[in-house]
């Protein structure tokens, strides 16, 4: 108590009062319904199979079913795999796209900055959908590459990898840009242009400084497309097979088909523990090799 | 800026392409949803033999949509209104009351946006059965609004970061009680947070579909799993109209919403960087 007194002195009785009314219900309603719960979870998945009595009770055969059940590791890979090509691909079209609002004019950007919140506040079923149409047998694109010589008859896009790539890109595409554009705003372009003066090309000004400078919103950027990516859920059931299901889908059929409890939580923590892992050590190579603050 | 130089410069001109080339990606499955939507004949076909308004009528025949429509409206406005006022007294704490741990509550409270929402679901479906309140629509408002309560709190964090406290002290210099200071000088400052926030809780409430997938059974259900059943079971153009329907009103709200109280350049205000906000990463 003395030393909260010394760090916080401005802290009164009443204020004390305050932050529990404000805080209170909010923090009643995650920890009953967010902790406590993901807690249960985490317990199950440690849960003995009913028969095999374990000494304490706790038991990690659910976690070396998962290592050993070939379909979670082929969709564990896959979803690895889909994850890193969707946020190359997204970073390659959105950082352009970001650079490209900074200079555009007050017109252009309204109006692109409206279609990308747009997109993003957009339904998920909806834009799905809109793939499904799109690279249907029939659709546009399968259409224009036969007008173009490209291919002699349709070729089959949908229910495949590829087509859900595509979609979690088109997906993720205003969670990268709209960061990157925050973090340019914040670039004074009195630096541009000193380097601008002093000789450097327009690459090297885009090399040296603007990228560098822009790496907290790249970051960001990159870790949520990453996460949304692992987890995605909807745009593989629809723009995918069940061949080529990812680890969401592969958890929640262990509830919803399989009936398959403590084995679909364990499925479900080791998708969170590497998420977290993998998203831990880009910080730290961030972090070693721009020497940003992020 | 300079202009002379843009036009000149062949790289100026290559990120101009492709701004334009990521934009039309951006919009095109979206506008050609729209053009299939008004044809006429009983499959999706592009393209149309002839133009028809019927699938919007049809949209009336999805399995169960009127149900599902006011299950939806009830859960996502309850979540939107519940999580925004609840994130008023969460970003109140955050930002302006010396709270001992402030990062690591605010982690904590934004975190449910990280964690991989089937892994929501399947906790929380688990918890319900336990508890025996499973696929009650309280049950199902409560999941939401665990999901939705971040969104609130990252804008409303925001925008009174962008606020100035010192006005408050003024008001409450001349002699303005409290509570009087939070309602006149206060709240109006939050506005645009409270808007942006209840929009992006009651948005990401109204199209869920992993989380409701294990909380609905039976009489309960909502709108993202009739349109995603139909989608899966039907190849007519009726998905497309129901698309179109909501894209255009989804934009006319933002429209609306950016114009009266610049939602957006609040969001992009809020991203982190070197002089963001940190409590709500």
């Amino acid at each position: 108590m003395v030393t909260e007194a010394v760090a916080m002195p401005r802290q009164r009785p009443g204020q004390r009062l305050a932050i529990a009314c404000l805080l209170g219900p909010a923090a009643v309603l995650l920890i009953a319904f967010y902790a406590i719960p993901f807690i249960r979870m985490l317990a199950e998945s440690l849960l003995p199979a009913s028969g095999t009595a374990g000494g304490l009770g706790i038991s990690f055969e659910h976690y070396e079913r998962l290592a050993s059940s070939g379909r979670v590791r082929r969709a564990l890979a896959r979803t690895l795999r889909i994850s890193g090509w969707v946020t190359l691909w997204t970073l390659l079209i959105s950082f352009p796209l970001a650079l490209y609002l900074v200079r555009a004019g007050r017109t252009i950007r309204t109006a692109f900055l409206i279609a990308l919140f747009v997109s993003l506040a957009s339904s998920l079923i909806v834009r799905n959908y809109g793939w499904l149409v799109t690279l249907a047998d029939a659709g546009p694109v399968n259409q224009l590459l036969i007008a173009l010589g490209v291919l002699k008859a349709p070729l089959r896009m949908v229910y495949s990898e590829g087509a859900t790539i595509v979609a979690l890109v088109h997906y993720a595409i205003p969670f990268m840009t709209l960061p990157i554009f925050a973090a340019l705003l914040r670039i004074p372009p009195s630096l541009s242009d000193s380097a601008a003066s002093l000789g450097a090309t327009p690459w090297r000004v885009i090399r040296d400084v603007i990228w560098p400078l822009s790496m907290p919103g790249v970051f960001g950027g990159v870790v949520l497309t990453f996460a949304l990516s692992m987890s995605a859920f909807v745009t593989p059931l629809m723009l995918g097979s069940p061949a080529t299901a990812m680890i969401s889908q592969v958890a929640a059929e262990q509830f919803l088909v399989q009936l398959a409890f403590p084995f679909g939580s364990a499925i479900v923590i080791a998708l969170v523990v590497i998420t977290f892992v993998i998203v831990v050590a880009f910080t730290l190579i961030v972090r070693k090799v721009f020497r940003a603050q992020v | 800026m300079r202009r002379s130089d843009a036009i000149a410069n062949p790289l100026d001109r290559g990120i101009a392409i492709a701004g334009w080339v990521a934009m039309l990606f951006l919009l095109f499955p979206v506008l050609f949803t729209t053009v299939v939507s008004f044809g006429a004949g009983e499959l999706i076909e592009f393209p149309p033999s002839g133009w028809s308004l019927r699938w919007y009528a049809h949209i009336g025949e999805i399995h169960r949509v009127g149900a599902a429509v006011l299950y939806s409206l009830l859960i996502a406005s309850c979540a939107g209104v519940i999580a925004t006022l609840l994130a008023v007294g969460i970003a109140l704490c955050l930002v302006r009351l010396p709270l001992p741990g402030k990062a690591l509550v605010g982690a904590f409270i934004t975190s449910p946006v990280a964690v991989p929402i089937v892994a929501l679901g399947i906790a929380l479906i688990q918890f319900f059965i336990w508890l025996g309140i499973s696929f009650t629509w309280y049950s199902l408002l409560i999941g939401h609004l665990v999901l939705v309560i971040a969104y609130p709190v990252r804008t409303l964090v925001a925008s009174l970061a962008l606020s100035n406290p010192s006005l408050e002290e003024a008001a409450a210099s001349l002699g303005a009680r409290p509570l009087i200071a939070f309602f006149t000088v206060t709240l109006p400052q939050m506005k645009p947070g409270l808007i942006s926030g209840f929009l992006f809780a009651f948005l990401i409430s109204f199209d869920n579909y992993p989380i409701s997938i294990f909380l609905v059974r039976g009489a309960l259900t909502v709108l993202p799993i009739e349109v995603f059943n139909y989608i899966s079971q039907n190849f007519d153009p009726t998905p497309a109209a129901f698309s179109t329907l909501y894209t255009i009103l989804l934009s006319l709200i933002i429209v609306w919403a950016e114009r009266r109280w610049s939602i957006i350049s609040l969001s992009v205000a809020s991203e982190g960087g070197p002089g963001g906000k940190r409590s709500d990463r």
